[in-house]
């Protein structure tokens, strides 16, 4: 009885929660659309795409200074792609090596999971100390690539591993008969039926890795990535143009997951890889 | 000729093979009978190399198997899921081996045309190169596990329970083509089953594996007419086992008592078990004047009819439950009455003593 | 490259019984050693960019400080002055307030929102559906984030403009942002789905019957709360406690961004530190924010044993 009461009361609670999660992103939303005289809060004087025009640099200029997302996006999007590249790599080698039973499992299990746990501030400062240490100019594409893909190798690692867990081995084995070695029943049988899974462990990686910026602020050097630009305008007074930025970043980052979602829906299509073996008894 | 020798295999406390050794003849059929449970997969895997055994030699034409990677054995092997390579059609599934080997890869598009046209044509699989194999029936899917294999001409082909995910009917038709497809390609088949009517009709010899090993290997005429212990007995479910022990050269347990034919030399008390078979009893009623010379009385339960024949079960007085075959062929069975006592009369040759092992 | 050294295989294999080696165990050996060589490229990576920079930290924050440099002659000045100034002694002890104020606030916001995803929708594709609305502010920087806040909570913002309309307040509020509440309310919202994920994976999985019978044995909804469902989704929290802790412990953005520079996390410490060069220092406060991480997970893992339960 207290059930039936309880059901509404908490939907209504829920539904409260979904808008403390997202009001504040609607709010910014809203007065990304702020007219150019505006402020970043209401009223909005006037409904304009002034702060979107601003932010590409179609506005004439003006004392408020355009974002300089131009350079940073190019580097944030290739740094993410190089550690989308290593950190799955390194994520489906070592899934594979964790299906043979080795005595040290244990320890080296938790040291990969370390690097998703240690805050960002601790191994950027430690990084940064280390390339000081040893005269090694600080860069993106080098201190800071090298944490993401700490960060980023834990998350692949997890993902192939829960793949790696509900593979069916007998197929694997199947290929070892017919005389076709482990290297190449790797490459035709194994990766091909695992791709889903190494799909979501690049749009994992990508996507943790375009967002970092805790581990890339002490080691990406001079030349600074998307969010560590982003970053830059937490001290100074901000400007609708950042509502616009952050719009469009979520929308780019939709159409990622888009993507994602149709190449998943082609790979599974193409393999209905899990269920191929319904009839196993 | 494969060779097993003193093979034992352990998964922790389990020992899946105890010492098993045993010796399959190159161009037959030899068919593995076993319960669940009797390590029959496991020697399948240790002769793929798929695991290794914690002792033992495994052999083939002298050369050493045992420690050689899977891919280089040049051994066969038919999964009872069939495990086929999801992502690839039906053609490419069957030229996989010869495409991907190691040793030898086929690279003349022609001849591999060629051969993967002939082994379609083999299995009958004609006109569904081009299909999923997620989009055949599941029939087709075991022409294709089985023709993959083939195209490669392994010298042994292991089948692990190669029936077992097909319907009644289409394992009939698999039985027979199996047989015919192995005398065309002269290679050795070691099809496991836990189906004694499929290990008897397969092979041209079975071998009976129990807790581990090899209890007897023989032809499948021989074995079933004369198992060498109550073990392989039990494996034929055509057999009903007495236990008892021997008494002045006759069997004595607490619901029968006959003598054995040919009077085994064994001492008195020594615990004796006899297989008597389903189809050497027959059924007479228990007040029929006086009992014939070896004969159990027992309670009828129930009656199963299955096509030819009908089996019944009854239960004698010490809780021994007897079945007996009636085939119809013969004089049609009397219909009999639950609960019933009746007289199961047997010709004392028929017996089969065997002296029972301590366990 | 995965399976390198094979080739070597069955030359080593003749040997092999010469040693008093079986080939199975050649064979075990070797595919031990293939496994190792697939998982060293990733140890090798975690040791030399995780733990030679953490050990790194330990070591330069014994390093003496001048003005602009450290140099590497061990001393322990940077730990005096860090644990005798009360300024950042009392980041320490803010960082600690703060965590727990958000764990706490995540946990008590989060639970009945994972109550009612994970137990009282019983429909699939419904459960899936608002864990999945949950899950999508992720795919917004976690910056745009902390500064979405700023124009719900500023003085001239929604919330204020609202609480005006409403009669609630004749003056707007000024305490909302730049102030530790407002680090707060951008941190519990952030970090909260953390919290309600594992949770929900928890309920999920009791079985309704389960309940069903209590009920009918007479047992009322707080009986039931307190010996079945808290019972089952504690593994669910404790996890959920150790994500929220381990982002809010390492945090420093939504403190800079949101408190006005009023509240001095250990990470807005190593920060400034680091801005102003003074390395050895910023690694005592890395040393001891390290500590203080330690100690909150190890405290949470002997709650539940973690590996028992999943």
């Amino acid at each position: 009885m207290e059930a039936r009461v309880l059901k509404p009361i908490l939907g209504v609670y829920c539904a409260a929660f979904i808008l403390f999660l997202y009001g504040p992103m609607i709010i910014l939303a809203i007065l990304s659309f702020q007219g150019a005289g505006g402020g970043p809060q209401f009223p909005i004087i006037e409904w304009s795409t002034y702060w979107y025009q601003h932010l590409l640099g179609m506005t004439p200029p003006s004392r408020i200074s355009r974002l300089p997302i131009g350079d940073s996006l190019l580097r944030s999007l290739t740094l993410a792609m190089m550690t989308t590249v290593v950190s799955t790599t390194l994520g489906v080698i070592t899934a594979q090596g964790f299906r043979t039973r080795f005595k040290a499992s244990g320890a080296v299990f938790y040291l990969v999971i370390l690097g998703m746990i240690v805050p960002g501030v601790l191994v950027g400062l430690g990084m940064a100390l280390l390339s000081n240490m040893l005269g090694i100019d600080r860069s993106w594409w080098g201190t800071a690539f090298v944490l993401h893909v700490v960060y980023t190798f834990p998350f692949a690692f997890l993902v192939m591993l829960a793949i790696f867990n509900r593979f069916d081995r007998s197929v694997e084995e199947a290929s070892l008969s017919l005389g076709v070695s482990p290297v190449q029943t790797f490459r035709r049988v194994t990766f091909p039926m695992i791709f889903p899974g190494v799909l979501s462990a690049m749009l994992f990686s990508f996507t943790l890795s375009y967002d970092e910026f805790s581990r890339t602020l002490f080691t990406s050097g001079r030349e600074l990535t998307l969010p560590l630009t982003i970053y830059g305008t937490f001290s100074v007074e901000i400007y609708p143009n950042i509502f616009a930025f952050g719009v469009l970043t979520t929308l780019f980052s939709f159409t990622l997951l888009l993507v994602y979602a149709l190449l998943m829906l082609r790979a599974v299509r193409a393999g209905r890889s899990f269920k191929g073996q319904e009839e196993a008894v | 000729m494969l060779l097993l020798s003193s093979v034992t295999k352990r998964y922790g406390d389990v020992t899946a093979l105890d010492r098993l050794s045993v010796t399959v003849p190159d161009d037959t059929y030899v068919s593995l009978l076993g319960a669940s449970g009797s390590g029959k997969t496991t020697l399948l895997r240790v002769i793929a190399g798929f695991e290794e055994p914690d002792s033992g030699v495994v052999t083939y034409d002298g050369r050493r198997l045992d420690g050689i990677a899977p891919h280089r054995r040049g051994i066969g092997f038919v999964f009872q899921n069939f495990a086929l390579f999801p992502h690839l059609s039906v053609g490419d599934n069957i030229a996989f081996g010869l495409r991907y080997r190691e040793e030898n890869p086929l690279t003349d598009t022609a001849e591999m045309r060629q051969r993967v046209a002939d082994v379609i044509r083999l299995v009958g699989l004609e006109g569904l190169e081009t299909r999923k194999v997620t989009a055949i029936s599941g029939g087709q899917r075991q022409r294709v596990a089985l023709a993959r294999t083939l195209v490669t001409e392994p010298r042994v082909v292991l089948l692990d329970e190669p029936l077992g995910a097909l319907d009644a009917n289409l394992r009939e038709r698999m039985c027979d083509e199996l047989r015919s497809i192995r005398e065309r390609l002269k290679v050795t088949f070691l099809h496991v089953t836990g189906s004694e009517t499929e290990a008897l009709l397969m092979g041209d010899t079975v071998a009976v594996l129990s807790a581990g090993s090899i209890a007897q290997i023989a032809p499948a005429s021989s074995l079933f007419s004369a198992p060498h212990s109550a073990d392989v007995a039990r494996h034929l479910n055509a057999y009903n086992i007495l236990s008892g022990k021997a008494d002045g050269g006759r069997f004595l347990s607490d619901c029968a008592r006959f003598v054995m034919p040919g009077h085994p030399a064994v001492q008195d008390g020594t615990p004796i078990e006899v297989a008597l078979r389903f189809d050497r009893i027959f059924v007479g009623s228990a007040d029929a004047g006086e009992a014939p010379e070896a004969s159990i009385s027992a309670r009828f339960i129930a009656s199963e009819f299955n096509g030819s024949s009908v089996l019944s079960f009854f239960r004698a007085e010490d809780g021994t439950l007897l079945q007996v075959v009636a085939h119809l062929s013969g004089p049609p069975p009397e219909s009999f009455e639950e609960g019933a006592l009746y007289n199961l009369a047997f010709n004392p040759q028929d017996i089969i003593p065997f002296i029972k092992r301590a366990a | 490259m995965e399976f390198a050294g094979e080739q070597m295989q069955s030359a080593a294999q003749a040997q092999g019984g010469q040693n008093g080696v079986s080939p199975a165990e050649h064979r075990a050996r070797q595919e031990r050693r293939n496994a190792l060589m697939l998982i060293s490229p990733g140890v090798v990576w975690m040791a030399l960019f995780m733990v030679l920079p953490m050990v790194m930290v330990i070591y330069v924050s014994f390093w003496t400080q001048t003005t602009f440099t450290v140099e590497p002659t061990l001393t322990t000045d940077s730990w005096v002055r860090f644990l005798t100034s009360s300024t950042y002694l009392a980041s320490a002890w803010t960082t600690v307030r703060i965590w727990a104020i958000v764990l706490a606030a995540t946990l008590v916001i989060g639970y009945p929102v994972a109550l009612f995803i994970g137990l009282m929708v019983r429909n699939q594709t419904l459960q899936t559906a608002l864990l999945v609305i949950c899950i999508i502010p992720f795919w917004t920087s976690f910056l745009i984030r902390v500064i979405a806040w700023r124009p719900m909570l500023g003085t001239e913002g929604a919330i204020n403009m609202i609480l005006m309309k409403l009669g609630i307040v004749d003056t707007p509020l000024t305490t909302l942002l730049f102030s530790e509440l407002a680090v707060l309310i951008g941190m519990t919202q952030i970090y909260c789905v953390f919290m309600v994920g594992p949770i929900t994976f928890m309920l999920s999985r009791i079985d309704p019957s389960v309940i069903e019978a209590a009920r009918d044995l007479g047992a009322g909804f707080g009986r039931i709360f307190f010996k079945i469902i808290l019972p089952l989704s504690l593994p669910g929290v404790i996890v959920g406690a150790i994500f929220v802790s381990v982002m809010v412990l390492g945090e420093f953005a939504t403190a800079a961004s949101l408190s006005g520079r009023k509240v001095n996390l250990l990470g807005n410490i190593i920060v400034s530190q680091v801005g102003s060069l003074k390395w050895a220092f910023a690694s005592v406060a890395g040393v001891i924010l390290t500590i203080i991480i330690a100690a909150v997970i190890t405290v949470l893992l002997r709650v539940v044993n973690l590996r028992k339960e999943t």
